[in-house]
């Protein structure tokens, strides 16, 4: 064996993947070989020197059997409880990212609701209509909406507003410049469609749903197809006045 | 201190085991199989035995603490490893900033007296312990855990690799270069040993 050869083989005393027929090699060529005996010594010396410096003045067993008695008395000591997998821990990641997509779905939607919406308003489309005249009090509810608001002479009307006119109260509005419908008090119409009244740009049909009480229309003769849906029948405008009534009985 | 590799990991994973299951005695056989690797590693961290004691005894507790959140229990050497390192992190900061709060220095070496050391080291002197301590400190601490579970806790290359998440050439190169460093730095020691 030569002495480079040695050096390996020291080397591989200090990672530990000696075998006994290499140690026993190097044992005997360092009988002979002055330089790698002076090497080896060292190897192991330096070894033991390590060890002994980092031990512990505590013995092992000993401070084994301390620390189970401060487990076995300390009340605060508690194990954490255990986690059942990886699969839970990662559901629980997945459930807390979801939670944020969430979070931040709802408050994107909320937030272009409120931008792309006010008020839920634009939901239907305006159409020419025009409140006129106003008694009392008429409440106006648009579509999608729940919150109630009195009618002003001269409001916009949008398809789908629901009208209500009080005790006492009355409305009249203005479908064209010759067109009007009055509703009488104690009345509930939807204006359920629109039709353009010019006959260039004519097309569908005007409804409106009586719910409840009354209502006159007075139409001009190049009104498009004019309906008023009542929960006990539909009524078309043929001549040019005519008056709807919804009562309980 | 793990006699073979095999039989060292089935017993860690059983002990694992059987400590999850409420059997505090199981872990008491943890500790004792690795008490002095995890004293060494504190000691190759902070210049005071008694301290790296007691980091190691609070190294041991939070391992108890926390042993359900071990995934690999074939791994709790190394695991033990890291968190022993971190109550290390922990102690000197604290340390340091009692120290800055009191106004206190450390003692110098030359301050300790030249009497034995240990029994078991009748060798050395405290002056030559220090002086290896503190080569030992200046490693890099990648090759500092390499050699300590290597000297201290008799682990071969393809344990450590285990335990560390390494490959066993990656260990042994470590291993390598850590002992070319002490066997340099602690030359002038070794010949004084030797001439004893």
């Amino acid at each position: 064996m030569n002495c480079e050869k040695n050096k390996k083989i020291i080397l591989k005393l200090v990672d530990g993947t000696i075998s006994d027929e290499q140690l026993n090699e190097l044992k005997t060529h360092t009988e002979t070989c002055e330089s790698c005996r002076v090497e080896f010594e060292r190897c192991v010396l330096l070894q033991d020197i390590v060890k002994h410096s980092l031990s512990s003045q505590t013995a092992a067993e000993q401070a084994g059997a301390a620390q189970v008695a401060r487990l076995s008395e300390g009340p605060n000591l508690r194990m954490r409880p255990v986690r059942y997998g990886t699969a839970l821990f990662a559901g629980r990641r997945a459930a807390i990212a979801a939670g944020i997509l969430l979070a931040i779905g709802l408050f994107l939607g909320f937030t272009m609701g409120r931008v792309g919406n006010p008020g839920q308003i634009h939901l239907t489309a305006k159409v020419p209509i025009s409140a006129g005249k106003i008694e009392g009090i008429v409440l106006v509810r648009h579509e999608g909406s729940d919150i109630w608001q009195p009618l002003d002479a001269g409001s916009n009307i949008y398809l789908g507003d629901m009208f209500h006119s009080t005790a006492r109260s009355a409305c009249v509005l203005k479908l064209d410049d010759e067109s009007t419908l009055d509703l009488n008090q104690n009345s509930t119409l939807i204006l359920k469609s629109y039709a353009c009244p010019e006959p260039g740009r004519r097309n569908g049909q005007t409804q409106f749903f009586l719910e409840h009480g009354e209502c006159t229309a007075s139409l001009e003769s190049h009104h498009g197809p004019f309906f008023i849906n009542t929960p006990n029948g539909r009524m078309e405008a043929l001549g040019t006045e005519f008056t709807v009534k919804v009562t309980d009985e | 201190m793990p006699e073979s590799p095999v039989m060292a990991t089935d017993a860690d994973e059983q002990l694992v085991k059987s400590t999850l299951r409420g059997n505090v005695a199981s872990f008491g056989t943890i500790v004792e199989r690795y008490w002095n690797m995890v004293v060494a590693l504190a000691l190759s961290k902070v210049s005071d035995p008694a301290e790296a004691e007691d980091i190691a005894q609070e190294s041991f507790l939070k391992a108890y603490s926390q042993l359900s959140g071990l995934r690999d229990p074939s791994r709790l050497a190394g695991w033990l490893s890291k968190i022993t390192m971190q109550q290390c992190s922990n102690s000197l900061r604290k340390t340091v900033r009692y120290k800055k709060a009191l106004g206190c220095r450390t003692a110098p070496i030359e301050t300790l007296d030249e009497q034995p050391a240990m029994a078991a080291n009748p060798g050395l002197t405290q002056n030559q312990i220090q002086f290896v301590r503190q080569t030992i400190r200046r490693l890099p601490e990648k090759f500092r855990t390499m050699i300590i579970m290597r000297f201290v806790a008799n682990c071969s290359t393809v344990q450590i690799a285990e335990q560390l998440g390494k490959r066993p050439g990656t260990v042994r190169v470590g291993l390598h270069r850590a002992y070319k460093l002490l066997h340099k730095d602690l030359a002038p020691l070794l010949e004084e040993v030797e001439q004893l």
